[in-house]
């Protein structure tokens, strides 16, 4: 009998919850005004070079920092930088504690389910990294065979090893695309695949990894900025990107990092 | 970029470290007192649900806590209680959930030492016209201090190797400055050097407990 009715108050417990959890969704309201009326667009980041990083004097810079804050300039609002982590990116949008995602975010099919992205903005390759000793064997996915391949967990990186039927069966998928690095250096794995980007930054001469090498390139992609989905943000934000593409000021900025922009649509 | 750079920046990393774990302390050891009070309450309801609570929070990974309560309060749409702390909303964040997860395994720890004083203590108390917060205060606690002490070593050591979990919600704590090298530098090292900082504080703290013990040694049971 006691049994019964702590088991009444265990369900009364878990449907009360679902009720709170129930209302209240208003999805209508127009983003692009509580931002303005904030004067204040939240931009999730991680510190990620060339995108977004602390120069020498320990601001914030890089492409996606100067861009973002051109783009808030046009939209007489404030950047606020919220760094945070890569793998709770959507949750952050969703619960709003940011606004956007704008950090090198690159476009998949998968991602366009949970987010809006606005128009491409620059061109990047997921490449094939190995170490030195294996330059000349791992030169193609087809010579992995068997192998163990490291991606980062949700990654554009990611769906490439997992649409590709040499090494699908055996990818290991990571925390950050630098972990990848590291068990690629340790020996743990026998090659990663990531964001060209990221490869021309972090290895080579002078780093730690300067035992690998990049063989092979995989896919081309594309970054955008990543919303809500169903926010007016979006299209207004696109009006900005194209202005900054017709008078020459994003190409500028593409051009001090070192970066390709996407074609216009 | 020189080591002595890379060191500062992560002992301003361990700053966070420190800071969860004194502000955990401050509110989850009189916190953790009142929930074996509430455990062990004659009063039913009270004892159920009290009970419940710490079967929930010890029964899930403090990982998911962190991210529960920074996360569920704004998704789902009763406000988010932590943008009133500014930047600090984050770190916040992660204390209460610390607090709430150690005074539960603290409580524990102080019910096994309330409960294993003997009673006779306690009715020779009553004898001599003591009440009862009287006998809890001047009798039990002291000697419950003692018993304790070797358990709440162990917590205290878990609690700031613990703290790196903060790094769910993206806060600057060591773990992740040490991250950021790697992504950013291309540097290993200092992943690894995060160690000394860990060894040190603990080295510390083994110290203070061995002290502690000592000091109340002259109170043999």
């Amino acid at each position: 009998m006691k049994f019964k009715k702590v088991l009444a108050l265990i369900m009364t417990g878990i449907m009360a919850s679902a009720l709170i959890a129930g209302c209240g969704s208003d999805k209508n309201e127009s983003q692009l005004q509580t931002v303005k009326d904030n004067g204040v667009l939240k931009i999730g980041y991680t510190v990620y070079e060339p995108m977004n990083y602390e120069g020498e004097d320990g601001e914030l810079t890089g492409f996606d920092t100067e861009f973002a804050r051109a783009v808030c300039e046009k939209l007489g609002v404030e950047p606020e930088f919220v760094l945070i982590n890569w793998s709770n990116k959507i949750i952050e949008l969703e619960s709003g504690n940011i606004d956007c995602i704008w950090n090198g975010f690159t476009i998949t099919d998968d991602m366009k389910e949970s987010v809006d992205f606005s128009q491409p903005y620059v061109e990047n390759k997921q490449v094939l990294v190995v170490n030195k000793v294996n330059e000349d064997v791992y030169t193609s996915t087809e010579a992995l065979k068997g192998k163990t391949v490291a991606v980062e967990a949700g990654s554009a990186g990611y769906s490439v090893a997992s649409g590709d039927e040499n090494i699908a069966d055996t990818v290991m998928t990571v925390q950050a695309q630098t972990d990848a690095l590291l068990e690629l250096k340790s020996g743990t794995v026998d090659a990663a695949i990531f964001d060209n980007t990221l490869a021309e930054n972090m290895i080579g001469e002078g780093t730690d990894f300067a035992d690998l090498v990049v063989t092979a390139t995989l896919m081309d992609e594309q970054y955008a900025v990543g919303f809500r989905k169903g926010s007016d943000l979006c299209a207004e934000v696109n009006k900005c990107i194209d202005e900054m593409r017709q008078d020459g000021s994003l190409t500028a900025i593409a051009d001090q990092y070192g970066l390709e922009l996407a074609k216009a649509e | 970029m020189s080591a002595s750079v890379v060191f500062s920046k992560l002992f301003e990393g361990f700053g966070i470290n420190c800071t969860i774990f004194f502000v955990t302390l401050l509110g989850a050891l009189p916190l953790g007192l009142l929930v074996s009070f509430g455990s062990m309450s004659k009063f039913r309801p009270i004892r159920y649900f009290i009970n419940t609570v710490v079967w929930i929070i010890r029964g899930s990974p403090l990982m998911l806590q962190i991210i529960f309560i920074f996360y569920v309060p704004s998704l789902i749409h009763i406000g988010n209680p932590w943008a009133a702390f500014g930047t600090n909303g984050r770190i916040v964040a992660v204390c209460v959930a610390f607090i709430i997860n150690y005074a539960c395994y603290f409580s524990e720890i102080f019910r096994g030492g309330i409960q294993s004083i003997p009673k006779g203590q306690y009715e020779a108390g009553l004898v001599l016209g003591m009440t009862k917060s009287q006998i809890f205060f001047k009798i039990t606690l002291l000697q419950v201090i003692k018993r304790v002490i070797p358990p709440m070593g162990n917590e205290f050591m878990t609690l700031i190797k613990d703290t790196a979990l903060a790094n769910i919600l993206a806060t600057r704590e060591i773990i992740w400055v040490a991250k950021e090298f790697t992504s950013n530098r291309g540097l290993i090292w200092p992943l690894f050097s995060t160690a000394i900082f860990f060894l040190v504080f603990c080295g510390v703290l083994t110290l203070l407990f061995n002290w502690l013990e000592k000091k109340m040694d002259y109170f043999r049971t």
